[in-house]
């Protein structure tokens, strides 16, 4: 991975910033919220519901966090990695039907 | 944003998340209010029909009506009249594909009332914006995330959310804004936070399809049949020559008073049967949302049509599915009656001072700030007056265009659509050539008139004044004295800019 340079213009770090907190935020709390479904121990029906339910929580709580002063950098490699991580713990019986 | 500290950011956020998105929620919150009442407001805007008889008189109407006209149908649908909607709908198939017909309870004959969009129209537009329904539902629910990220870091940025709840300096300007937006935002932040969080659950797999992905590849009737619980009474088997046996269909008035003794008297929604005049008749008994918080969307009695025989009851919900329910049940408010509605009505007003308050005091602030960019803040300044003020008064030009478009006129709501696109529109012109002040008080007074005259146009054309037609009449006065008052308060010219000691909040 090449060295991210921050970015010197004010109105650009904010764009991104936005875009990670809105669009990457989304990626990770749909990523959480299949794996969260895949492991609370529950008859699938209702896993499915309350995984959805609290995934609204996590979203607002993940967005107010990119706001609240952590460097860029380390936003994005967060989304970068938790969200192909936890989309893996989701979805891995559904990649296996597609691969076998 | 430049490194700041945790409460710096938190209010950089609230400010832009508040503002941006805050004409959008102003909207969705003025209509969602008024959207409570959308049963009265359809009821006023149809004045030619009066209040009905009982339901089970109602059910005997429409039963006479289909049998003469619609004997062979596989279906029929009933709408019952209620308290707070008087219509008596009938429908041989299905009402959402044929559009049913109105009856009246008392005579048996066919009812033209004029077409309208009626309240329905606020009901529609507080979740879609008038927007394509799936677009319109997408950009709502960015909107209610954007409430709860400035809702939330609005609680962070108040260190003394107790204090400042008790504070109210009035006629001081920007601190009064301060004040008002506070004592609204935090008396009423158990309503904002539920509201806000209920309304994305309504559709939360819609917005969030994740685990309904993994787990049922994105269907969601699959989902819904997994949680639907087991039928109890199976259908008793029949030979296939067996079912299309003609016999008599009992009154369903009968099925109506054993409905209501099961849901209560007035509580029943429709009647739907199936096979009618036929040995396998099912009588399907609907009850009203409202009995209960749960949104018991699908829920009924089925009785044998034939012997008059109970198959089925509702069984309860599993507790996964009641959560959503009752979470969505929430935010419909359809429970506890008028003094319920009114709760709500009322929290959403307040909801709806506490965007306008918060709109305004970032042009208050702006304003004061010597180095501010003078064209943002007129932009702003001007889309408050037209989003707010003019909003208010569009909804207001809608209840009008209803009594004096001509009554035969062509394709009526459409038209009742217009007239509300069309003032509002006229508010964003009135307010990109007014200045800010002058523009809030004409637009404010333009509302307030239209408020004040309503129960003299519905005097003046309307049919048999009843309670509840009073009852918008009434609620059109008090709003507009209340309109009335805010146009007269508001000062000839904006303060201009001048050193102030400190700002609570902070504008970027």
């Amino acid at each position: 991975m090449t060295r991210l340079s921050l970015p010197s213009r004010p109105w650009l770090e904010i764009s991104l910033r936005t875009a990670l907190a809105i669009l990457g935020g989304y990626a990770l709390t749909y990523a959480f919220t299949a794996a969260l479904a895949r492991v609370l121990p529950l008859p699938r029906v209702d896993a499915v519901i309350v995984a959805t339910l609290l995934s609204f929580v996590f979203y607002l709580g993940f967005i107010l966090w990119s706001f609240a002063g952590v460097p860029l950098r380390r936003l994005a490699l967060v989304i970068a990695v938790a969200t192909p991580t936890l989309a893996l713990l989701g979805f891995w019986p559904n990649l296996l039907e597609r691969l076998g | 944003m430049k490194p700041r500290t945790f409460t710096q950011s938190m209010s950089w956020l609230h400010t832009w998340a508040g503002l941006l998105l805050g004409w959008a929620l102003y909207a969705i919150f003025l209509t969602g209010s008024l959207a409570v009442f959308d049963k009265e407001l359809g009821w006023w805007m149809q004045p030619e029909i009066e209040r009905p008889a009982g339901d089970a008189a109602a059910a005997a109407a429409a039963q006479r009506w289909l049998q003469a006209r619609h004997a062979d149908a596989g279906s029929w649908n009933i709408e019952l009249p209620g308290e707070r909607a008087p219509l008596l709908g009938v429908t041989a198939g299905d009402p959402r594909r044929d559009g049913s017909t109105l009856i009246d309870p008392a005579s048996g004959e066919p009812l033209e009332p004029r077409k309208t969009v009626g309240g329905n129209f606020f009901f529609r537009f507080h979740f879609t914006l008038h927007l394509p329904r799936n677009l319109g539902i997408w950009v709502v629910g960015l909107a209610g995330m954007a409430m709860l990220v400035a809702l939330v870091s609005g609680i962070v940025i108040h260190k003394k959310i107790f204090k400042e709840f008790f504070t109210f300096r009035p006629a001081k300007g920007q601190r009064s804004w301060l004040d008002a937006h506070n004592a609204s935002g935090v008396l009423l932040l158990p309503f904002h936070l539920m509201i806000a969080y209920t309304g994305l659950v309504i559709f939360f797999v819609i917005y969030m399809p994740a685990a309904l992905d993994a787990f049922y590849g994105g269907d969601r009737d699959a989902l819904l049949r997994d949680g639907a619980p087991p039928m109890q009474a199976s259908e008793p088997a029949r030979g296939p020559g067996q079912s299309a046996a003609p016999a008599p269909l009992l009154p369903l008035a009968d099925f109506v008073r054993r409905g209501e003794a099961h849901y209560g008297p007035g509580m029943l929604a429709g009647l739907r049967v199936n096979h009618p005049g036929r040995a396998d008749a099912r009588v399907i008994v609907q009850p009203r949302l409202g009995s209960r918080i749960e949104l018991t969307k699908g829920e009924a009695l089925v009785f044998d049509g034939v012997s008059g025989q109970l198959l089925q009851t509702p069984v309860p919900t599993r507790t996964s599915l009641l959560s959503q329910r009752v979470l969505a049940g929430l935010h419909f408010a359809q429970f506890g009656g008028y003094p319920m509605r009114w709760l709500y009505f009322f929290c959403g007003l307040g909801g709806c001072a506490m965007i306008a308050s918060g709109l305004v005091l970032y042009t208050v602030k702006l304003r004061k700030q010597a180095k501010a960019p003078r064209r943002w803040l007129e932009l702003v300044e001007r889309l408050n007056v037209a989003s707010v003020a003019g909003l208010g008064l569009a909804c207001v030009a809608l209840l009008w265009a209803n009594r004096l478009l001509p009554v035969e006129l062509d394709r009526r709501g459409g038209w009742e659509t217009v007239a509300f696109f069309g003032a509002w529109l006229l508010c964003f012109l009135h307010a990109a050539v007014r200045a800010p002040m002058p523009a809030w008080r004409e637009q404010l007074a333009g509302a307030a008139l239209l408020c004040l005259g309503l129960p003299l146009l519905d005097l003046a054309t309307g049919g048999a004044l009843d309670g509840q037609r009073l009852g918008v009449d009434l609620g059109a006065l008090a709003i507009g004295l209340l309109l009335g008052w805010a146009a007269w308060r508001i000062p000839a010219a904006a303060a201009q800019p001048r050193p102030r000691p400190r700002c609570a909040g902070a504008i970027p």
